[in-house]
């Protein structure tokens, strides 16, 4: 009786569960450039999160070592992909160290952030 | 007794809020970069809605010497923004002993108390497990009450240089079991002080603040340990006051909407029981499927 129940209750969640559109919170999946890596300077920052944001509320800046900011344009959804977040580099990075830094509201209203280096060689 | 050093703490941490101008975090256990998952032995540090069904736990022998499978679920309502009731219960299955019901579980929890920069969570609450509510091998003619604090602390605020230690992660808990009812059947109900802790390793931190993971499955995995403990620490019988407890490696696998975790259960001592146990549980953060509904706190009061 009482594993008939359960299986009820396991059944029921899993109808609803599928039945309902899911969204999360935006967990950064894949970065261009790559955490860790070292590039060329790259002409854009690109962010694949684990679900859609909101660009308006959405933010990427960009620092060097030294702290200096290194100018980035407004970040934007990918057309394709609003999972997709994507700001531009406004100008050739000298080579070195630089820390991307984000904070993401997923389209459930959810914020996460996070932040990550990259490396431009010489 | 022991309920003093408790409130002390209780008290600090709402004076530490003020002081420190903690920053709310909301349900899912998210405190800075940080993303505390759901644990088995012990609570995770954040208050969220969300559903644990079903936990399953395998125990070849425990600490009354029998074969014991318990399948229990459990469910966290946010009321108001930061805080939550959490109802848990389920059967039990001993052999020898036979079918039994668990007492039902309550508690209320408040916090999400969250110092970002630092990935340091806190939260507090009080635990009551109802009398002559379970049935068969688990009835219990009396209510346990038991104040509780989790907290839980991620090293992503170590420095660059050992950026390998940054996804490194420990959560604790401690509480006091206290009984309604000094004695049952001749029997003492002794007063318990329980503690745990877990070290935990994110690889999805590592893959979105270290190094980029391309395995699609490893960088959704948190292995750990979890170890909890207790021991009686008034009106036990003599020779009782032993301290029990489990260890437990495993490793959970945190998806967007739900994780599963899995963990092997090694008795510390011959009084904790026997042979090797397995624990596994599925999990859904109703906060993240259902942010317009079931997921999000009955009433905004208190929301900053």
């Amino acid at each position: 009786m009482i594993r008939h129940s359960i299986v009820k209750i396991a059944a029921s969640l899993a109808f609803a569960l599928a039945a309902t559109a899911a969204y999360a919170h935006a967990q950064l999946e894949k970065a261009t450039p790559s955490v860790g890596s070292t590039v060329a300077s790259p002409s854009e920052i690109r962010l694949k999160f684990s679900e859609g944001v909101e660009p308006r509320f959405c933010a990427i800046a960009l620092s060097s070592e030294s702290g200096a900011t290194a100018p980035l344009g407004a970040p934007s959804v990918d057309p394709a992909d609003n999972s997709v977040l994507i700001a531009k580099v406004a100008k050739t990075l000298a080579p070195g160290v630089y820390t991307v830094t984000w904070h993401a509201v997923s389209v459930d209203t959810h914020k996460t952030q996070g932040s990550f280096d990259f490396t431009v060689k010489p | 007794m022991t309920t003093l050093p408790l409130r002390a703490i209780a008290a600090a941490l709402v004076g530490a809020s003020v002081v420190l101008r903690l920053s709310p975090a909301f349900a899912h256990a998210v405190c800075g970069d940080r993303i505390f998952p759901a644990t088995l032995a012990i609570d995770d540090p954040g208050v969220g809605d969300e559903l644990a069904l079903p936990t399953l736990t395998y125990l070849p022998s425990n600490s009354g010497g029998s074969q014991e499978f318990d399948a229990t679920f459990s469910w966290t309502k946010t009321i108001f923004p930061n805080f939550g009731l959490t109802v848990e219960d389920g059967p039990t299955w001993q052999r020898p002993g036979g079918y039994g019901w668990e007492s039902l579980n309550t508690e209320l929890q408040y916090g999400n108390f969250c110092v970002p920069d630092h990935e340091l969570m806190a939260t507090i609450g009080a635990t009551i497990i109802w009398g002559n509510t379970g049935a068969g091998t688990q009835a219990q003619p009396y209510n346990v009450y038991q104040p509780v604090i989790d907290v839980g602390k991620g090293f992503g605020d170590l420095p660059k240089s050992v950026n390998f230690l940054r996804p490194f992660a420990v959560t604790g808990e401690l509480s006091e079991s206290v009984p309604s009812q000094a004695w049952t059947n001749g029997s003492q109900n002794s007063t318990n002080i329980n503690w745990g802790f877990t070290v935990q390793y994110s690889l999805p931190y590592y893959n979105s603040q270290v190094g980029e993971i391309d395995n699609d499955f490893f960088k959704h995995l948190i292995p750990l340990v979890e170890f909890a403990f207790s021991k009686p620490i008034s009106n036990f019988a003599p020779g009782t006051n032993v301290t029990t407890g489990t260890i437990q490696p495993g490793a959970i696998y945190m998806a967007d909407t739900w994780q599963f975790a899995l963990e092997a259960i090694v008795p510390i001592n011959s009084a904790s029981g026997r042979g090797v146990g397995v624990v596994g549980e599925l999990h859904f953060f109703f906060d993240d499927l259902f942010p317009d509904s079931l997921g999000k706190p009955i009433s905004k009061w208190g929301q900053p």
